[in-house]
């Protein structure tokens, strides 16, 4: 790395990578055990890109933080490890990525007016680090009491890969913090119609504060948006921060509490859409009690269980849609960018808690 | 049971049940170890029911089953002693129930006009055992290779309990095998719009021959309906039925593969709307790869993860809609009873295969 000789280029790359898998053969690189992280070539539908900062998903760093005891020297000689050995940084233990930040380096022929991107654009992967080919030269160091670790590598970005550009107006970490929810506010925007009722579970939390604000501005003057926290703490930042019309105190794990208090709260009428923020088990049944018959709730949150939700509804009788949270929608990023833009009470609230 | 004595109307029922839960307090009746099955009173929101046929759940039959060694007595005695514990037949090994086949015996005073049922007539819950208060006095005896048992019991459905009429015109056996798989082709109707392209995985399968039914109906003239199976008998079987235009065998399990077929077989334009009737793990993928930007995937199996799918999506930059199959939709009894009796050909691989 650091040569100047231009990576060969290569034609006929599937466009969401599995031509880089290398084990098991046939499949897809996320569940891949080792895919091809050869950077001398590039295939003419991927993007090189120059990588700095890999910030490690939360439980992997953790997890490899936990087996170091907290040293940082076997902390990166395990990271330099997991990627030898598999061509990505995807924790075995895990199973769990992380995203990336970097310069592009070289954008393949075949992408040509397919992207805007040009080399010397900075950009942040919004895809999984463990589908991500990625070749570590060394490891510069951690950044203390965060999961960042600088680095000198290079990664390789599929066709389908998605990416945002680092906006020039603000800090990289603000810009970085929200990107991590980007799906929630914009699966909102297109959710959510004029006049509804919306109930947003978790609407102080990192995802639920933005999806309040954004329901907030398309449900307009005669929608209604209802804010639920369960802590007396959290309730008064969703009051502070001004964009739930009710706030509701209530445990999202208790279906009968939530419902009978959003009875009482829309006098019967229940919500047209709710949207389930709240990343702990067992909040399927009250997410779909408080939706009205045929209205839809869309479950964000990892720790949705399939079978609860699907069995939950039928056990009610309730005709609703219930929605998986995708975390990629079309311009997410860029929608989702734009409200710290329009939003100083959201901008303020992010550089506190998380930038 | 045939006393004759009045029963007691108790008012302020919850909707749901919640005012039978015995154990643990404050919760909902499915995940309740304890409920009231008492029938010497009813609330006012109640049915009370006379039961002839339990129709155990698959899972549970089996469990009984073995743990019994096939020994009819056993599976009685362990079944009376399940409802004698709980005041549910829900198997605490796999958790499930089933459902049952009886006549109405008294409609709360409180649902008079709120129902289209009348007492005497026959009818089947849609509902889960797992959640429903039942006593039995007796256990006739398990019809031979199948997992209906004749009692003389007495349940209770909710108000928001789900149930059918059975109809008049069609066999027992026949009406409650397609009422089972109620909710798929329900969907699916609300699902396909006029031309687009579908793709039913299972389409040989019990509840994918009616998906695909009724989204060639839905899709009409201009629309294209493409079945996938993975075997050969299946196959052999979609092209006898002749409701899907293509039939491919494939494995779903296999992403790559399904996403060649499909695309080659549109263009390259891939499908509008996907619904997923195989109750096999791991064909998350396949569903996501086949579905063009902004359509519908709909997962009708209980085998889909719900991180699978989300992470699936969001790693591929797949923008769908993902819809987490709901067993219940508005009049669905209806509206698959009505396609035994618009189609003679469903109505004859239904009574041959199921009935």
């Amino acid at each position: 790395m650091g040569n100047k000789t231009a990576p060969t280029v290569k034609a006929g790359g599937n466009p969401f990578g599995a031509h880089r898998v290398l084990l098991p053969k046939g499949g897809l690189p996320q569940p891949a055990v080792k895919v091809d992280n050869c950077m001398d070539y590039i295939y003419d539908n991927e993007i090189l890109v120059d990588v700095d900062t890999l910030n490690i998903d939360s439980a992997s760093f953790t997890q490899i933080k936990g087996e170091a005891g907290g040293d940082h020297e076997k902390i990166k000689n395990s990271i330099l490890a997991i990627v030898a050995e598999r061509g990505k940084m995807q924790n075995p233990v895990t199973g769990s990525g992380g995203m990336f930040i970097g310069r592009v380096a070289k954008v393949g022929p075949a992408l040509a007016g397919k992207t805007d991107l040009k080399p010397g654009d900075k950009i942040a992967s919004l895809v999984s680090l463990s589908l991500t080919p990625l070749k570590i030269d060394s490891i510069i160091g951690i950044k203390k009491g965060t999961e960042q670790v600088n680095v000198k590598a290079k990664a390789i970005l599929f066709e389908s890969g998605i990416y945002a550009r680092i906006p020039a107006d603000m800090p990289e970490k603000l810009a970085l913090a929200i990107l991590d929810v980007a799906g929630a506010p914009a699966q909102t925007a297109k959710l959510v119609r004029p006049n509804q009722v919306v109930v947003i579970i978790g609407a102080a939390g990192k995802s639920g504060l933005l999806c309040a604000y954004e329901a907030r501005k398309i449900a307009g003057v005669a929608g209604i948006v209802v804010g639920l926290e369960y802590s007396k703490e959290a309730v008064k930042k969703v009051e502070e921060f001004g964009f739930c019309h009710k706030v509701i105190q209530a445990n999202a794990t208790d279906a009968l509490d939530c419902y009978g208090k959003l009875m009482k709260a829309t006098g019967g009428k229940l919500a047209d859409v709710v949207i389930n923020c709240v990343n702990i088990p067992n909040t399927e049944m009250a997410s779909i009690l408080m939706c009205k018959h045929e209205g839809l709730v869309y479950f964000f949150s990892m720790a949705t269980s399939f079978t609860k939700a699907a069995l939950g509804a039928e056990g009610a009788g309730k005709d609703i849609t219930m929605l998986v949270g995708n975390g990629y929608t079309r311009h997410h990023a860029d929608t989702t960018l734009n409200i710290l833009r329009e939003s100083p009470v959201i901008r303020a609230a992010y550089k506190k808690m998380y930038a | 049971m045939p006393t004759k004595t009045e029963i007691e109307v108790k008012k302020n029922g919850n909707p749901f049940g919640s005012h039978r839960v015995i154990e643990p307090k404050g919760v909902l009746t499915q995940p309740a170890t304890k409920v009231d099955n008492n029938m010497d009173y009813m609330w006012d929101n109640e049915i009370l029911v006379e039961v002839e046929t339990l129709n155990i759940d698959s899972a549970s039959f089996t469990q009984l089953k073995k743990e019994a060694n096939n020994d009819e007595e056993k599976i009685k005695a362990a079944i009376v002693k399940i409802v004698g514990e709980k005041g549910k037949m829900q198997n605490p090994v796999t958790g499930s129930g089933g459902m049952f086949r009886g006549k109405v015996l008294k409609i709360g005073p409180a649902l008079k006009g709120k129902v289209a049922i009348k007492e005497g007539d026959k009818i089947a819950s849609l509902v889960s055992l797992s959640l429903t208060p039942l006593k039995i006095e007796k256990v006739l005896g398990i019809k031979k290779g199948t997992e209906q048992v004749s009692v003389v019991a007495k349940a209770i459905l909710f108000e928001s309990g789900i149930y059918a009429k059975l109809p008049s015109d069609m066999s027992e056996t026949l009406a409650l095998a397609v009422l089972d798989v109620a909710g798929a082709p329900a969907q699916t109707a609300k699902l396909v719009r006029p031309g687009n392209t579908v793709v039913i995985i299972g389409a040989a399968g019990k509840s994918g021959v009616l998906c695909a039914y009724e989204a060639r109906r839905r899709a009409g003239v201009t629309g294209k309906i493409i079945g996938i199976t993975s075997s050969d008998s299946g196959l052999e079987k979609m092209k006898e039925y002749g409701f899907c235009h293509e039939n491919l065998k494939l494995s779903a399990t296999d992403a790559l593969s399904c996403y060649e077929a499909i695309s080659k077989l549109t263009n390259g334009k891939l499908a509008d709307v996907i619904i997923n009737c195989v109750n096999i793990p791991n064909t998350e993928m396949a569903s996501i790869l086949m579905c063009r930007d902004g359509g519908i995937v709909y997962f009708f199996t209980m085998a889909t993860s719900f991180t699978k799918a989300a992470l699936g999506a969001e790693g591929v930059g797949k923008d769908v809609d993902m819809i987490i199959g709901n067993g219940y939709a508005k009049d669905h009894a209806e509206i698959t009873l009505n396609i035994l009796r618009e189609s003679k050909q469903i109505r004859d691989i239904y009574t041959k295969l199921y009935a």
